[in-house]
């Protein structure tokens, strides 16, 4: 990414990874991707953060926080980190190669 | 696919070939969409993976794979198109501004077999010579054979040993009274006379009697393998339990049956078969020799370069080696150098009879069965320790090269018999001695061009060196085979070992012995 020197590095903190799956890569049909962001991440600095990193137009955030699952080891339960996923749609025309990381 | 012929000089030839970027590609998405129900992937349900997923995942090996597959195909089509038949590997180049997404240009470079006429064998003439064997022969080794059966009778306690006795002694060696390693020994068997011991060990119990004690002293030899005795005195304590006579050994009907056979009859042919089985061996090399030299006299073809180089520098390293072993390194080596044309001549020679057995086979349908590459295989992995012997059948399986390699002699071996079966066999019956001589002689022909520099009393020694270094070719080839360096291209297949098994005859004699009784069977049932 030829711009990422002026990319204000706190993006990076936002967008943690794209997340690809089978049911995301159906998304793209709606001009959407998923990423995995930051526990902490807003709405507003996620597509803050999209618009600039990829340089693009983003219309609309949705986010979810996935739990973490409770496993148990040596029968002591224990909880699996939560993951917040932002299922980002962009300005028509638009798209984001997600496959080439962050 | 552009192909155009670049070289064509002699036997050598050069194709530049153009590969369009579409036909990789294509060739790349067939092969996307062959693996693409098999990928997995997390995120994704086996084979659901969108195909430019597997693209960006397995892109680039698929296309080095595409590539290599294209390349292979457009040298083969060089082949068949040209109707080539490739000497050697040929050598294959990618141009080097070559990347993803452009035509490739290939650069292949080849020799190729020159075009053999094969060659009229209904007129040839062969000269058998047959060594007959006598029943003076046969008694001798007879009598051999009771010799090495010796027994020994107890004799009397008041015998004194003479000359042909056998003791039983103990003794204890001492060097300055000191007594030194491996010098003692309990109910040792001694002949005397046999000189097994140190010399002046035996002689000094000449006279000794039951129950004498003695003690000796004699002086090692000079060459004495044991370095701290070499050339020292030593005295040695002698006690003789036991003196015994030899009782001779009668040919006769048990002496057979000792041998565990029926009847003295039996053994007398069996003798005379072994006798016979030497001579044939001879006689082999003998007539193989001279069939070659028939037909190396009769063609004169080009023949690819490489493949005599390659010859050549086996040789030649064979050669190394044993100037190496000689005493004088650097003299040999000088002797060697000196001769360096005639090898390459020997070399070519090799390659050229290679190349017309395996064309006259070829036309004439010589093959070699499964099972006789079954028997083959055994007989190589025999030398191996046997957990080795596993891998090594399973490497000759799977390595097409080693199997060719063992092949290669066999087949060589069929093709000769093949020949001599349509060539008219004059026997001859002469002595060993002169069938011994006329295999020599003819390896003096052979080596025409050799001896040319050497006088000719020198001419006997050179042949007599050269046959050597034949020999040893021989023993060295096969090995080298069994290995399977895969150094050898396949083409090679009955490349000239002609001279190497000559003088090997009594090694290769049992291999030979198989295939020459199968092959004239194969051969009937063809008929």
């Amino acid at each position: 990414m030829a711009k990422a020197k002026e990319i204000d590095v706190r993006h990076y903190d936002v967008i943690v990874a794209p997340h690809i799956t089978e049911k995301s890569t159906l998304l793209s049909e709606n001009n959407a991707v998923i990423f995995k962001v930051s526990e902490t991440a807003t709405k507003p600095q996620i597509k803050e953060a999209v618009e600039a990193l990829f340089d693009v137009k983003v219309t609309g955030v949705n986010t979810i926080v996935q739990k973490g699952k409770v496993k148990r080891w040596k029968g002591k339960p224990y909880k699996r980190v939560d993951v917040k996923k932002a299922i980002v749609t962009l300005a028509e025309g638009q798209s984001i190669d997600v496959t080439s990381g962050i | 696919m552009q192909i155009s012929e670049t070289k064509n000089d002699g036997l050598a030839r050069a194709y530049a070939v153009t590969i369009p970027a579409s036909e990789i590609d294509s060739r790349v998405n067939d092969e996307i969409k062959r693996i693409a129900p098999q990928v997995r992937m997390p995120g994704f349900r086996p084979g659901k993976v969108p195909a430019n997923l597997v693209k960006k995942m397995h892109g680039e090996a698929i296309h080095a794979d595409a590539l290599q597959k294209a390349v292979r195909e457009s040298v083969d089509k060089v082949m068949t198109e040209n109707k080539l038949r490739p000497a050697m590997q040929p050598s294959v180049t990618l141009g080097e501004s070559y990347e993803q997404g452009k035509d490739a240009e290939v650069t292949v470079e080849l020799e190729v077999l020159p075009e053999i006429e094969a060659p009229e064998l209904d007129g040839l003439k062969l000269e058998k010579l047959v060594v007959p064997v006598t029943d003076a022969q046969v008694d001798e080794a007879l009598e051999k054979l009771a010799e090495q059966q010796k027994s020994f009778k107890k004799a009397a306690k008041t015998k004194k040993a003479a000359e042909g006795d056998q003791l039983i002694i103990d003794f204890v060696g001492k060097l300055d009274g000191v007594e030194f390693d491996g010098g003692k020994a309990e109910d040792a068997a001694l002949e005397i006379g046999s000189g097994r011991f140190i010399p002046g060990f035996e002689e000094q119990l000449v006279g000794a009697k039951t129950g004498d004690e003695k003690t000796i002293t004699v002086t090692f030899p000079e060459d004495y393998p044991a370095e701290n005795l070499k050339g020292k005195e030593a005295t040695f304590d002698i006690t003789v339990k036991e003196v015994k006579v030899p009782s001779e050994t009668k040919i006769d009907e048990e002496f057979a049956t000792n041998l565990g056979l029926d009847s003295l009859d039996k053994l007398k042919e069996l003798l005379k078969g072994q006798l016979e089985q030497e001579t044939a061996g001879l006689t082999r090399t003998q007539m193989k020799r001279s069939l070659l030299d028939t037909l190396a006299a009769g063609h004169d073809f080009a023949v690819p370069p490489t493949m005599v180089d390659a010859e050549f520098q086996q040789i030649w390293a064979q050669l190394e080696q044993e100037a190496a072993r000689e005493e004088d390194p650097e003299a040999a080596m000088k002797e060697i150098e000196a001769e360096k044309d005639d090898y390459k001549r020997i070399a070519e020679r090799r390659v050229r009879l290679g190349l017309l057995l395996s064309e006259i086979g070829q036309k004439n349908g010589v093959e070699v069965s499964q099972q006789e590459m079954q028997m083959l295989m055994m007989q190589a992995a025999q030398q191996y320790r046997p957990e080795d012997r596993e891998r090594f059948m399973e490497y000759v399986q799977n390595e097409p090269m080693a199997a060719a390699q063992l092949r290669a002699p066999l087949y060589e071996d069929k093709v000769v018999d093949f020949l001599f079966d349509k060539a008219d066999v004059t026997e001859r019956e002469v002595t060993k001695d002169e069938l011994q001589a006329a295999i020599e002689a003819e390896e003096g022909a052979e080596a025409e061009a050799k001896p040319a520099k050497k006088k000719p009393a020198a001419k006997k020694k050179a042949a007599a060196k050269k046959a050597d270094a034949e020999g040893d070719k021989a023993a060295d080839e096969k090995p080298a085979a069994k290995k399977a360096p895969a150094k050898k291209a396949p083409a090679k297949k009955a490349a000239a070992k002609d001279e190497g098994d000559k003088k090997a005859p009594a090694k290769k004699a049992p291999a030979k012995k198989a295939a020459a009784k199968k092959a004239p069977a194969k051969k009937a049932k063809a008929d």
